[in-house]
């Protein structure tokens, strides 16, 4: 079955100059993003991007001795497409600081500690239902250089593959409850309300020494119904 | 059948894992004809940007994206100075198509990622066809060597890649 890309709903998606967010001015293309014709290249898959990738064990929180600082969390997180059809195999990385806020990466140089037993990055398989599991802590926020106040909310990075290449999906996931959420200049970029809800993750019932977070990730496409002539 | 949203696509940042882009940028381990890619990835007023994330994906050297000997996918990061390198193969041409190699970028400052495409002449591609005339030379890579292809990426400002939007 043929997969169907649609066009991006400027509402639901942010792209460009973002007031709040220097960099952007730098960095997004001044001319206009132009359209092409969707080919095979476009819509067929890297679907051997699993085999390449050396996938890990989805926990970072590690035990005992080893037990990384923070609150101890379990993200079940769930792939599927736009018909709502679960990814199974698909691979996820996910990646974020550690409960001071600090990430494990020569680029930053926010004054924080470095927790020895917590490394923050983390390469995980989706079940046959489409869900993968990472065992955690709740990162930190912390401060962005340069920018006069703006703090990060705790937020976890997300990196994953849908079906075909134009699914490719980096995104973050947030906390519910954050009163840093309000404000944050990438959150706040997804203009429509519901979308930028759907980015926070929410927190499920749980009988484990872990809090529960449920989120779900949509990769763009839905699966192709043949065309009238 | 009620559709669901895609998720909202948000900036890497500048901290993604290190050895995420690691020992990914060789797509033609053995292959004896292999091209270079190399380029520069800069922002406005030309300066050069570290970590940057590149993927590509590409056609084996018939033409076809299924080669379970080829995975035509790889990601490389970019040097304190700027510079990526794949090591990879000319891909053939695709039906319709002319060879190509499609480049996604992924960075701190881009709200969402940035595709482009890297031809290796200048051809009526459908899809360089549908950049404008006048920068379609920006998206033909610059033949250094036999087996060497320079393309850089220049995200804004003056000559700056043609990217598309889907």
């Amino acid at each position: 079955m043929p997969t169907l890309i649609e066009r991006r709903d400027p509402l639901t998606q942010a792209q460009g100059v973002e007031r709040g967010y220097a960099q952007t001015a730098r960095r997004w293309p001044a001319q206009p993003l132009a359209r092409r014709p969707h080919t095979a290249a476009e819509l067929s898959g890297p679907p051997p991007v699993a085999r390449l990738l050396p996938v890990q064990e989805g926990d970072l929180a590690g035990h005992g001795a080893r037990r990384a600082i923070g609150q101890l969390i379990r993200l079940r997180v769930r792939v599927v497409d736009e018909d709502g059809a679960p990814l199974p195999g698909t691979v996820l990385e996910a990646w974020h600081c550690n409960a001071a806020g600090k990430y494990i990466h020569p680029n930053d140089s926010h004054d924080a500690p470095v927790d020895p037993n917590f490394y923050g990055a983390a390469r995980m398989l989706a079940g046959d239902d489409g869900v993968a599991e990472l065992r955690t802590i709740k990162p930190g926020a912390y401060p962005v250089p340069d920018t006069h106040g703006w703090w990060r909310p705790p937020h976890i990075h997300f990196s994953v593959w849908g079906r075909v290449w134009l699914s490719r999906l980096v995104t973050q996931m947030f906390f519910p409850g954050e009163p840093l959420n309000e404000a944050d200049a990438i959150l706040n970029a997804i203009r429509d309300p519901g979308a930028r809800g759907r980015c926070i993750a929410s927190l499920a019932p749980s009988a484990t020494s872990e809090m529960l977070f449920d989120y779900q990730v949509v990769v763009r496409g839905r699966a192709g119904t043949p065309g009238l002539p | 059948m009620s559709r669901l949203v895609p998720t909202a696509e948000m900036t890497l940042g500048p901290f993604f894992p290190r050895e995420f882009a690691q020992g990914l940028n060789d797509l033609a381990p053995g292959a004896g004809d292999a091209i270079e890619i190399t380029g520069r990835v800069t922002e406005l007023d030309r300066r050069a940007l570290d970590n940057v994330i590149l993927e590509i994906w590409q056609a084996d050297r018939a033409g076809r994206f299924d080669n379970p000997q080829f995975p035509g996918w790889g990601r490389a990061a970019t040097d304190a100075q700027g510079n990526y390198r794949f090591r990879t193969i000319r891909p053939g041409a695709v039906a319709g198509r002319a060879p190509h190699v499609n480049f996604l970028i992924l960075y701190s400052g881009l709200m969402r990622q940035l595709q482009t495409v890297m031809f290796f002449e200048a051809s009526n591609d459908p899809v360089l066809m549908a950049v404008e005339d006048s920068r379609r030379s920006r998206l033909v890579a610059l033949r250094e060597e036999k087996n060497a292809f320079r393309f850089d990426i220049r995200l804004r400002g003056e000559d700056e890649t043609p990217f598309f939007d889907d």
